[in-house]
């Protein structure tokens, strides 16, 4: 083997000064424009130790021999199944708009026509801030990116039309929500206690992944440290009465959607994810306890076919062995990154200019995501960047270009088509190295609490994102139709941009209003002396670090205190985030 | 108040802006140089920072004076940072839809505060129908997704 080895390094050179070297003075370059691998680019490569079998420890080759999807996926042909509308146990389409009453009639519409999936929520921006909705600073914002809940009020009404067979304990449900995810878990306990189904038959997955919000997406309101004590609250209430919820569904996509190299987002949402871990063993659970219900969204996200691959592979590398080495796992599923997609292109890759070039952009990106263990979807619609709601065309090209890659192509048919790879092996390791010493750096501030604390992440990312915005100016890096190739004369290719009538926009208008005249008849009729004596509580448990807080959030909950009022105490007590200067 | 004065000014070389002479309303002259001062905000509860920030570095590269609001400002401490840092431009990033509204109030205030010559430019994701309404308010130029940062700051040179 060796000798074979040598041979072939011998060759390699002797190619390389006889054939390769020519070939780039003939065309006056530098450097070759290409690259080309040979096994000595994997000399000490051990498959056993770095690839292994699909479902087999450190899962580079997947998770599973197949998945689930894939199980059924002839069935789904013959029945037409739409996985965006949800039904055989899966969340529906992620929406939500305007007051609690417009999204129930929004969600009975789409049961109406079939569309039966669990309710994928999406809460309006003062909701995520932690605000209700008669607050100052969410004037202007009610109902417009979600659904509005002040109260426990709203969040039941989301769900009169979830009874019978879609009754909460055979829908999941989906909730993207961070920074207030305590209350709204505890929202969904007291549904299931005032229905009398029992917490244990409850699924869902709430997003709770609160350190990310600090990196990329915003919606955070304490400081760092407080926050991950209220997320290792929901953990270890969640681990001991709602054993079928995800606790969180960690993103490493909205970090690199925020600007962050393909090694900074692995590194910062491993480092984040070691931190949830830690949190989980300090609340006194054992690993295998809690990291089964570990689940993750989407890692990545760029047009770099080969290093998206690559990217998750090594993402599943890393975390796996994070959970059985670092905190001594010893159940596979604690190991896994359990996430819905695997590669994608990242909305951030699409461009407003010549929209219908997305398309093909989407389509590699689905080639990536069938090579790495995942669906292969061409996500997102090709209209994603007009920011108007994907249309039927782009939805019905957006499936269809993932259906031609699944029935026709074949392309999710091989576990891990690269492994073995010389050139795919070899950039695997070299992600999961550069991600490691990224790693490394982070551990020696003190872990991710502190890389977000001193804003060293969020800055960190904020320079990557300029990097790359200089390359797109200077015409460094490529973008077809935006820094090239474009002319005065852009032919206007028409686009159909007929939207399904989704949210009613009179009542997207109005949501302001009655929403804040039901929160002050709310405020009114409840027992006032009751919430005055509760949120006193909440404040005297939340000053000791040593209480979890959520058995006191479902209290108040279940008694109408409202969001912002439960947030309010938080904000007393934990103080709250201050934003990361330039 | 930087936004009273009376500014005289000419551009030269090197992408420096250079005020010649600045007279105060009162006739007094005096000689200063000065960068023109350019106050990135978030208005509203939209977290979305990256373009904010991006377009923050790219302009202070530019050669301008750049101050970021940071997440989560409402109009009205908008309004006062510009007035209290003397800026010439006032860049709202909003990706949250929510740009009519908070776009509006803004402009209320920079008028309250008789502060209107603070040039006001939006970004993020606009539909193209409401890039008229923005202007309608008074602000100069609207940047969607996909513009480069050198285009707003050539246009804030030349407009300013």
């Amino acid at each position: 083997m060796n000798d074979q080895l040598e041979d072939i390094k011998k060759a390699r050179n002797n190619w390389q000064e006889t054939i390769l070297n020519k070939r780039v003075q003939r065309f006056n370059l530098k450097k070759s424009p290409t690259k080309f691998y040979t096994p000595a680019d994997i000399e000490s490569h051990s498959f056993l130790e770095k690839v292994g079998f699909p479902g087999e420890y450190p899962f580079t080759a997947g998770n599973n021999p197949f998945d689930f999807w894939r199980a059924y996926a002839e069935d789904a042909a013959k029945i037409g199944y739409r996985p965006d509308w949800g039904g055989a146990g899966g969340v529906g389409k992620y929406g939500g708009f305007g007051t609690a009453e417009d999204y129930r009639d929004y969600l009975k519409r789409m049961h109406a026509m079939n569309r039966k999936g669990g309710p994928n929520i999406a809460f309006d921006l003062a909701t995520q801030c932690g605000l209700d909705s008669d607050s100052e600073m969410a004037e202007g914002e009610i109902g417009r990116v979600g659904v509005a809940i002040d109260s426990f009020q709203d969040f039941q009404t989301i769900y009169e039309p979830y009874t019978g067979e879609l009754e909460i304990d055979k829908v999941p449900s989906n909730f993207t929500i961070n920074a207030p995810a305590a209350i709204i878990i505890a929202m969904y306990v007291i549904l299931a206690e005032k229905r009398g189904i029992p917490l244990t038959s409850l699924k869902g997955t709430p997003q709770n992944d609160i350190l990310k919000e600090f990196i990329a997406r915003g919606t955070y309101i304490y400081p760092p440290k407080e926050s991950l004590r209220l997320f290792r609250d929901t953990c270890k209430f969640c681990t001991q009465n709602l054993p079928q919820l995800n606790i969180n569904s960690i993103g490493g996509y909205h970090i690199r959607e925020a600007g962050a190299t393909r090694e900074q987002d692995l590194a910062f949402s491993m480092s984040n994810g070691i931190a949830y871990l830690q949190a989980g063993i300090d609340a006194g659970l054992s690993i295998d306890e809690f990291a089964p219900q570990f689940s993750f969204n989407a890692f990545g996200g760029s047009m770099q076919i080969y290093h998206e691959i690559a990217f998750q592979r090594a993402a599943r590398r890393i975390w796996a062995g994070i959970v059985r080495d670092r905190f001594g796992a010893k159940n596979k599923r604690s190991m896994m990154i359990r996430q819905p997609i695997t590669a994608h292109i990242g909305c951030i890759s699409t461009t407003k200019q010549r929209t219908i070039n997305n398309l093909p952009r989407a389509v590699i990106g689905g080639i990536a995501a069938g090579m790495s263990g995942g669906i292969p979807g061409a996500f997102p619609p090709f209209d994603e960047p007009l920011g108007l709601g994907h249309s039927l065309e782009a939805v019905q090209l957006q499936l269809d270009a993932t259906r031609i890659m699944i029935y026709e192509a074949g392309v999710a048919d091989i576990n891990d088509p690269w492994a073995g790879s010389y050139f795919m092996e070899n950039l695997t390791d070299e992600i999961e190295s550069a991600a490691r010493s990224e790693m490394d750096k982070i551990e020696k501030m003190g872990g991710a609490i502190h890389a977000i604390e001193s804003g060293y992440m969020t800055r960190a990312i904020a320079k990557s994102a300029y990097e790359r915005q200089k390359r797109i100016e200077n015409q460094e890096d490529f973008v077809v139709g935006v820094n090239c190739f474009n002319s005065e004369n852009e032919i206007d290719v028409t686009i159909n941009r007929v939207v399904e009538t989704t949210y009613d926009p009179e009542l997207m208008e109005t949501a302001e209003i009655r929403q804040k005249e039901k929160l002050a008849r709310l405020k009114r009729e409840r027992d006032n002396t009751t919430v005055l004596s509760l949120l006193n509580t909440l404040r005297n448990h939340a000053a000791d670090e040593s209480i979890n807080l959520m058995p006191d959030i479902c209290e108040c909950v279940k008694n109408d205190v409202t969001l912002q009022e439960i947030c309010d105490v938080f904000r007393d007590v934990f103080g709250e985030a201050q934003p990361v200067k330039l | 108040m930087w936004h009273k004065l009376c500014l005289n000014k000419t551009i030269i070389q090197n992408k420096r802006i250079k005020y010649t002479t600045i007279t105060w309303k009162h006739g007094g002259i005096m000689n200063q140089e000065r960068k023109i001062r350019v106050l990135i905000a978030k208005p509203g509860l939209d977290g979305h920072e990256r373009g904010a920030r991006v377009v923050a570095y790219g302009l202070r590269d530019a050669g301008f004076e750049v101050i970021y609001t940071g997440l989560r400002q409402s109009p009205g401490q908008i309004c006062s940072a510009a007035i209290q840092e003397d800026v010439n431009v006032i860049g709202l990033s909003i990706l949250s839809g929510a740009h009519l509204s908070l776009t509006n109030k803004l402009m209320d205030c920079l008028k309250t505060q008789e502060a209107e010559d603070i040039m006001v430019l939006v970004g993020g994701i606009i539909p193209a129908v409401d890039i008229n309404k923005l202007k309608e308010m008074g602000v100069a130029g609207v940047f969607t997704s996909g513009t480069s940062v050198s285009e707003i700051a050539q246009f804030i040179k030349e407009n300013v």
